[in-house]
């Protein structure tokens, strides 16, 4: 396919030389994709309006030049977002999951996984839009951001015997999943104390329809264990730290959690 | 491999600034070698002096040969205005327009959390401080009107918004020589929105 036309999101552009600019999108049919686009900090004509962090766009790539990066030759507006940009927390919980997606989604992806990560980061966008951010509302959309990259954490069924969890149960970072009160004495180092519900109500933010994320109930206990859970699984399977993390924190009044502190 | 150990030199430093690579390097380097011996002076000096006769104003953040540069320290300057820029250039931009008389605010770059660029890396608090300082009856926005920009702008209203200073924000719209076919409609949109009367 020399030339793709497609959807996309665009997650990051840096300057290149003295008139172009090097753009990270997300497609639906191809995953993260790389682009120059020629001309586009001196042009009024070529790109305008369109080369904008979180915009939703309609993008033709010319992927014809062995060896050299594929080339932007148009982009039409979409979807701006713009209510992104008029809220700290909401600018703050987009960059970040943009960010990830930018580091972790793959190149010239499967299409299934590519539509899957697209229709994430374009849900999510979405959601946040309309949106007051808060933790809970981040954890919520970490959670589905680990699902979108394939790196769902089991939280209904025992990763050592497949039972539902009761009573005094863990969640084993390593192994990305939930131990049951029968396979306690497995506990370890790596291992977070957890209680029932705080499980109930991730596995509920897996579930649940964007529109209603903003509507699951936490209380504090669960919202903390959610977090340390989250925070664990990510820099033990993610195994990235990612640069928007500390706004983020400020934006969400939430003190940074670092590795020591869990 | 070039000519000589002088050239490669020149084409290894050459290579440090932005946007120059081999090529572009070999090509100065070339231009270098060829000309004037008054004009490889003049550049040489230029550069030698660079960071020593540059200084950043205590007060804006713009660059100047003193500080407070020159445009802080005029006494026919409007203090009761502080026009928000990202960069110096940006500054020179507006002062060039001769639509502005009041006072500059230099933030030094916009909130980019991708790249890693929050509050604390920008003169955000300093702004407030000369905010809260009293004088200022009007603060301009001035960031560019894109994502980070207006993020930015909207950042920095809510660290002011116990001033009792108007804030405002510049107009979005059609650039002059603009062309409406080629427009994106959120540009249409607000030109529209901000359109003025004409008689």
């Amino acid at each position: 396919m020399d030339r793709l036309v497609s959807e996309v999101i665009l997650m990051r552009a840096v300057d290149f030389g003295e008139s172009d600019r090097i753009v990270h999108l997300l497609s639906p049919e191809v995953g993260r994709l790389t682009v120059i686009a020629k001309g586009a900090r001196r042009s009024i004509k070529r790109f305008p309006g369109t080369l904008d962090l979180f915009n939703h766009l309609r993008v033709a790539v010319n992927r014809r030049r062995p060896g050299s990066m594929a080339m932007l030759e148009q982009a039409t507006l979409l979807e701006p977002f713009l209510g992104l940009r008029v809220q700290s927390a909401r600018y703050a919980l987009a960059s970040y999951l943009l960010e990830l997606m930018d580091r972790m989604a793959p190149e010239g992806a499967a299409r299934p996984d590519a539509q899957r990560l697209f229709g994430f980061v374009l849900s999510a966008l979405r959601t946040l839009e309309g949106a007051t951010p808060n933790a809970r509302l981040r954890v919520l959309l970490e959670l589905r951001a680990f699902d979108a990259l394939g790196l769902r954490p089991e939280l209904a069924r025992c990763v050592r015997c497949g039972e539902r969890p009761q009573g005094r149960v863990a969640f084993h970072v390593a192994d990305g999943g939930v131990i049951c009160g029968a396979h306690a004495g497995e506990r370890s180092e790596g291992t977070l104390p957890v209680h029932v519900g705080t499980l109930k109500v991730l596995q509920q933010g897996l579930e649940y329809d964007y529109s209603r994320l903003g509507r699951l109930a936490f209380g504090p206990q669960a919202l903390a264990e959610a977090r340390q859970l989250l925070f664990r699984f990510q820099r033990f399977h993610v195994g990235i730290e990612l640069r928007s993390e500390r706004f983020l924190d400020e934006s969400l009044g939430w003190a940074g959690l670092t590795p020591e502190s869990t | 491999m070039h000519s000589s150990p002088a050239m490669e030199r020149l084409v290894a430093a050459l290579k440090h600034l932005p946007g120059i690579g081999e090529k572009s390097a070999t090509r100065l380097a070339y231009f270098l070698l060829g000309t004037s011996d008054s004009l490889l002076r003049e550049l040489s000096d230029a550069i030698a002096r660079l960071k020593t006769d540059t200084a950043v104003c205590e007060v804006c953040f713009n660059l100047g040969d003193r500080s407070p540069c020159p445009i802080c320290s005029d006494p026919r300057r409007d203090t009761s205005m502080i026009c928000v820029v990202e960069e110096p250039a940006d500054l020179a931009s507006v002062e060039q327009s001769g639509a502005f008389r009041g006072l500059y605010h230099v933030l030094g770059g916009t909130l980019s959390p991708i790249d890693g660029m929050g509050p604390e890396a920008l003169r955000i608090e300093e702004l407030v401080a000369r905010v809260a300082a009293g004088g200022v009856q009007e603060v301009i926005l001035a960031t560019n009107p894109n994502a980070e920009g207006d993020a930015t702008a909207h950042y920095i209203a809510d660290q002011l918004e116990k001033t009792e200073a108007r804030l405002s924000r510049i107009a979005y719209g059609m650039p002059l020589g603009g062309d409406l076919e080629y427009a994106d409609h959120v540009t249409v949109g607000r030109s529209l929105e901000n359109r003025r009367d004409i008689r």
